[in-house]
């Protein structure tokens, strides 16, 4: 007979041996928090500005679809955190998120200084991160979806002046590195001289972008005096827009211009550069590599464009959105893949992360879908090369499998 | 020396001060650790610019140069060709010393006035950064790693975030008990009067090229030191943080806020603003952007109306009268 005593006895040690259980039961549901070190402000503020509502659409999506299910449907909570596009704060941020804020993981836009502050604190802290647009990772827990400074940018556009001299008949003889004086600008146009030299192409001089400079009118005299066929390099937004605005000044039309990204590629460029003067220089002698356009012929990507301008209404809609978009799908990924928030098994399933071409969960260009190499950079680094139309839409032109349109002849 | 020097090194606060802050380590979390490490940082930096700024009212817009010459030729030497960064140390402060010195004399030559040194030594900075992230030698714009510290202190390792924590604070200590003694020295009088007149100084036999120069030198091989313990601290040399002018803007902030040409008011400005400029960005940075900026902005005019002389000779102002009410 069961005494109340002995049923009282028997529920707490069955209580007492279930509790371990139920704590893990209730840990795996807990939220997984996911440290979002943006540059929220100072001059890196429009890749976040941008790409964080995309960002965080998706992660919403995500939990509202059920959360990671391999951990129970654990919902993700998103701590943010601005690093004022400073290197040394995205360290520090990185250390408070770990260590107060007890994030599982790291992400965030993170350019390449800021990869490079972070990773020692990674290192200490033994913690995984994805950045959005680091060129490189110097650090064994660092993924990044961004651009090897090689096979990503410099590859890129070295193939495409290859195919505008071979495929497309454009007499490009010489040369000239025209790029922002900056660490990526340096490290892509050092691909980029070994690059273009094996491709039988002449250095004529180089214009490098000093990063402080109000004006750019003495680079482009320098580039005028050289008069290279082509001049290419990695170039940011800010120098992009003085770029063309000493182009336009001096009516230079004798070189292509090519290159990227965003100093080429933004649609903000537009906006800033007035549209007369925009129409004048980027629609002439002008190609511009971008990891996304509108008009590419990727149903995944068309999918999630309709979706964000539709449904999510955002005002931005650029590389910026999808890079961080695709971030958040690379880390649900990861997250399934692990079962776990244990942190080595987390760096360990990002290794693992596969989207391939066709997938629904793909919003980048690539040809061969989304895999980490050995270097924790994307196996596939190719990008697009675009020309801008006088009603501010571009036509793709490369690679031949997502173009819609050939290259504008050179015109003087 | 004065016998006040003996008699505040004498005084237990100081010694206290200096425990307390010893068994921090053991105390705080790692990030605000990290955040006492920084102070110290900003702490020794802007006591060190306090010897040619604040004693000797030359406004030095130069020393992002001497924290750049400490950590970035120290780690060069160590990575390109295996040096030991003791040694990378010497010949950085020798180096900075000699830029120093170069500029005092420079100073000296062309009898510049304030406005024209502050302007000159902004552009020494300047050609400093643009330099530096131009050369290969330095790491171009991408900087430099430093190979993981083990805690191998003669290879300048301190073991990670205590160690450097501790090194930092005998580096600011000794900071400190450079501007306690050159106050209390000839020397502080010398550059206290070239301060207040140059002309005056100069006519009543005061040297101002030796002195001015032997202020600049001291200042930049302590600053160029500190340099090289905060690079070996972050393990990755960024350019763009310690050799960029911002950071020099920042160190007299620090000092002016806290009280020019005192020994405390500089590092007490440190204390005051760098954890604070820290802990608003975490509080309010990812969800409220700019807001950190605006708060601290505000915080700073407010401290500077209250106070214009500096926080540190207001309190002592007003320890005073409460001293004159009570006797």
């Amino acid at each position: 007979m069961i005494t109340r005593r002995t049923f009282a006895l028997g529920a707490s040690t069955a209580a007492a041996l279930a509790a371990p259980a139920v704590r893990r039961a209730r840990a795996d549901n807990a939220p997984i928090r996911i440290g979002v070190i943006n540059s929220m402000s100072g001059g890196y503020a429009a890749y976040a500005q941008e790409g964080h509502p995309a960002f965080k659409y998706i992660i919403d999506k995500i939990n509202a679809e059920g959360g990671v299910k391999s951990m129970g449907g654990a919902k993700i909570e998103l701590v943010l955190a601005d690093d004022t596009s400073q290197g040394a704060r995205c360290a520090t941020e990185a250390r408070r998120l770990l260590t107060e804020e007890k994030v599982d993981l790291l992400t965030g836009t993170m350019l390449s200084p800021q990869m490079l502050a972070v990773s020692p604190v990674l290192d200490e802290l033994q913690a995984p991160c994805l950045s959005v647009w680091a060129g490189g990772s110097r650090s064994p827990w660092l993924y990044s979806l961004g651009y090897d400074y090689d096979r990503g940018y410099a590859k890129t556009m070295a193939d495409f002046a290859i195919w505008l001299r071979d495929k497309k008949g454009f007499a490009l003889k010489t040369w000239m590195p025209c790029y922002s004086n900056y660490e990526a600008g340096q490290q892509v146009n050092t691909h980029l001289l070994k690059r273009m030299g094996d491709a039988g192409f002449q250095p004529v001089g180089e214009a490098a972008l000093d990063t402080k400079a109000q004006d750019q009118t003495a680079a482009m005299i320098r580039i005028r005096a050289a008069k290279p066929d082509i001049a290419l390099g990695l170039v940011t937004p800010r120098d992009g827009l003085l770029l063309h605005q000493a182009r336009y000044n001096l009516n230079y039309h004798g070189s292509i211009f090519a290159g990227g990204t965003g100093g080429y590629s933004d649609l903000s460029l537009w906006r800033d550069l007035s549209p007369d003067i925009a129409k004048a220089v980027l629609t002439r002698n002008l190609f511009a590599m971008t990891g996304f356009s509108p008009a590419a012929n990727v149903p995944s990507m068309q999918k999630i464009i309709a979706e964000f301008r539709d449904v999510a209404k955002l005002k931005l809609i650029g590389q910026s959105a999808m890079q961080s978009a695709q971030a958040a799908r690379v880390i649900q990924r990861a997250l399934e893949i692990a079962g776990t928030r244990d942190k080595k098994a987390v760096k360990e399933a990002f290794a693992k992360v596969e989207i391939k071409f066709g997938d629904a969960d793909l919003y980048v260009a690539k040809p061969t879908g989304i895999k980490f190499a050995d270097d924790r950079l994307l196996t596939d680094g190719s990008a697009f090369f675009v020309q801008w139309m006088e009603d501010k839409s571009q036509q793709v032109l490369y690679p031949e499998q997502f173009a819609n349109a050939q290259p504008r002849p050179r015109s003087s | 020396m004065r016998p006040e020097f003996f008699a505040q090194l004498r005084s237990p606060v100081p010694w206290i001060v200096l425990a307390v802050a010893a068994v921090m380590p053991f105390v705080l979390p790692n990030y605000y650790l990290h955040i006492f490490t920084i102070t110290l940082v900003y702490a020794a930096l802007a006591s060190a610019w306090n010897i040619v700024g604040g004693i000797a009212g030359q406004i030095s817009l130069a020393h992002s140069l001497f924290v750049g010459c400490g950590a970035m030729l120290s780690s060069a030497l160590l990575v390109r060709y295996g040096l030991n960064m003791w040694l990378g140390v010497i010949v950085s402060a020798a180096a900075a010393a000699a830029i120093g010195a170069m500029i005092s004399f420079i100073d000296f030559r062309f009898r510049l006035g304030h406005l024209s040194f502050a302007l000159i030594t902004m552009a020494f900075a300047e050609m400093a950064e643009i330099y530096v992230t131009g050369t290969e030698f330095f790491g171009g714009a991408s900087g430099l790693f430093l190979p993981k510290d083990t805690g191998d202190f003669f290879a300048f390792q301190f073991g990670g975030g205590r160690g450097a924590f501790w090194a930092m604070l005998a580096m600011t200590a000794l900071c400190l008990l450079a501007n306690l003694a050159i106050l209390n020295s000839p020397l502080g009088y010398y550059l206290r009067s070239i301060r207040d007149n140059e002309n005056a100084a100069q006519a009543i036999g005061v040297g101002l090229l030796r002195n001015k120069t032997l202020a600049m030198t001291i200042s930049a091989v302590l600053t160029a030191i500190v340099g090289a313990i905060y690079a070996r601290y972050l393990a990755f040399v960024d350019p763009y943080l310690l050799v960029s002018p911002t950071l020099t803007v920042e160190i007299i902030l620090f000092a002016t806020v806290g009280g020019l040409g005192s020994v405390i008011g500089p590092a007490l400005g440190a204390f005051l603003l760098a954890p604070l400029g820290e802990i608003l960005r975490g509080h309010f940075g990812g969800s409220l952007p700019g807001l950190h900026y605006f708060i601290y902005g505000a915080i700073v005019v407010a401290v500077i109306l209250v106070s214009p002389a500096g926080v540190w000779p207001a309190i002592v102002s007003r320890l005073a009268k409460r001293g004159r009410q009570k006797a």
